[in-house]
């Protein structure tokens, strides 16, 4: 059984809004806004902050896939960052998108990512200084990654039929009614692009919200410890896959359990049950 | 019936301007729009023929479209967003209360729905693309209500 932390496993991994309104221009630092809402960023954003877009700046626009390690050096490039910045992600919707982008930039192995807890509304309700300003920052020459971490940090459908088949540890974080398989999105959301509901037989259901309070940091190490140790029965040293729907969501708890409780080994299957919802002959539960 | 006069004159000059702006203008100017969507909310003393405020799987938080007929028939719309609503919706709020001010509620209901990709534009359609249709779908839906009850009046 593992011992409940009363801290966070790497808690440089966050910063909070005072830590961060004092350290606005600091240099090495870079805050990446990343949203849900596609307009948001225009509406007003954090001062110095660049705007990255998890589908036109992170994703293939031919493919369902991530960017080639070219194409993400030169997203970092063109936004002023380089190997040894700090990127500090936030964004709308309780981080999902940062912690997706947090992701992304994790997969091409850039290792200097924190987020800020709590995220946009957070610091917006808070009344800290917002800009509509585009930055612009000198060009950079981020050095092209070598490859991308799919082996270490992400799974695809076939790994996760393994994990699966293996009864090994698969967290579905998407809301009850999904799990269920009543809805194929979000309640509040359109039911769209979706055949099948239900989930990966042996997953668990333990929803992304469970992880955060209600104005959108993330709950104490020994809260989430309860949780997704005592509650769900992850522990070190065994591989987790955790999904969603289209793998924001899946980043979130992704983040929680890598920086937050230290696992050593999760994976987030990015394609979600938007893939396996539709995969011919793919396994699925409905029970509750 | 050509795609000159397919859409009403206001609505027709909003299109135009759109076409014409190129991606960061467009993106400003859409935002510009989302800013002047509580310009649209009903003002005090006003009276509405009908109200339809509701929270529905297609949009993030709560809309209210309000109509107003006048003497003449034609409609004036009032709408209400709740905080959560997006930037995108809030735009197309404001576009669609000034460039559908005017018209009669079967020329609304008639109103082809393929001019909100010429103002979004393609960058911009994403996969929850439906949500760009989903003001235009309510002040529809409010004036279908309203012409329903008018033929149902009319028959009784």
């Amino acid at each position: 059984m593992t011992t409940a932390p009363m801290q966070y496993a790497h808690p440089e991994a966050l910063v909070d809004a005072d830590w961060l309104e004092k350290h606005l221009n600091d240099d090495g630092l870079r805050i990446v806004e990343s949203n849900e809402d596609i307009l948001l960023y225009d509406t007003g954003h954090i001062p110095g902050a660049v705007h990255i877009d998890w589908r036109t700046d992170l994703q293939d626009q031919v493919i369902r896939d991530y960017i080639a390690p070219d194409k993400f050096a030169e997203l970092c490039s063109r936004n002023g960052i380089t190997r040894d910045t700090t990127c500090i992600f936030y964004g709308d919707k309780a981080n999902w998108w940062a912690c997706y982008a947090l992701w992304a930039f994790r997969l091409f192995g850039h290792e200097k990512v924190k987020i800020l807890n709590g995220g946009r509304d957070k610091w917006k309700a808070e009344g800290r200084p917002m800009t509509r300003e585009v930055p612009k920052y000198p060009q950079t020459n981020y050095p092209v990654p070598k490859k991308r971490l799919d082996q270490e940090i992400r799974a695809f459908a076939d790994e996760a039929l393994a994990q699966s088949k293996a009864g090994k540890p698969l967290v579905d974080v998407r809301s009850p009614g999904e799990f269920k398989g009543e809805i194929t999105h979000m309640a509040e959301y359109p039911q769209e692009g979706v055949l099948r509901g239900g989930h990966i037989p042996g997953a668990k259901s333990v929803p992304w919200k469970t992880a955060t309070n209600e104005d959108s940091t993330f709950k104490p190490a020994n809260e989430l410890a309860k949780i997704y140790f005592e509650g769900c029965g992850l522990k070190s040293g065994t591989d987790t896959v955790v999904y969603c729907r289209i793998g924001e969501r899946s980043s979130h708890t992704w983040f929680v359990l890598t920086y937050l409780l230290g696992l050593d080994h999760v994976r987030n299957y990015d394609g979600s049950w938007t893939e396996w919802g539709n995969k011919v002959g793919a396994p699925i539960e409905k029970s509750a | 019936m050509t795609e000159t006069n397919m859409y009403p004159p206001k609505l027709e000059k909003i299109i135009h301007l759109f076409e014409s702006l190129p991606e960061t203008e467009r993106r400003e100017t859409l935002v510009s729009y989302a800013d002047n969507a509580r310009k649209q909310e009903p003002r005090p003393g006003e009276k509405f023929v009908l109200e339809d405020v509701r929270k529905d799987e297609e949009c993030a938080d709560t809309v209210g479209v309000y109509l107003q007929v006048d003497d003449e028939g034609k409609a004036h719309f009032r709408m209400t967003l709740g905080p959560e609503v997006q930037t995108l919706t809030r735009a197309m709020t404001a576009i669609l209360c000034k460039g559908l001010d005017g018209r009669t509620p079967q020329e609304v209901l008639e109103l082809p729905g393929d001019f909100v990709t010429r103002i979004v534009g393609t960058e911009l359609v994403r996969v929850r693309s439906q949500t760009i249709y989903y003001v235009l779908t309510r002040i529809k839906g409010i004036c279908k209500v309203y012409l329903d009850r008018q033929r149902m009046a009319e028959v009784a």
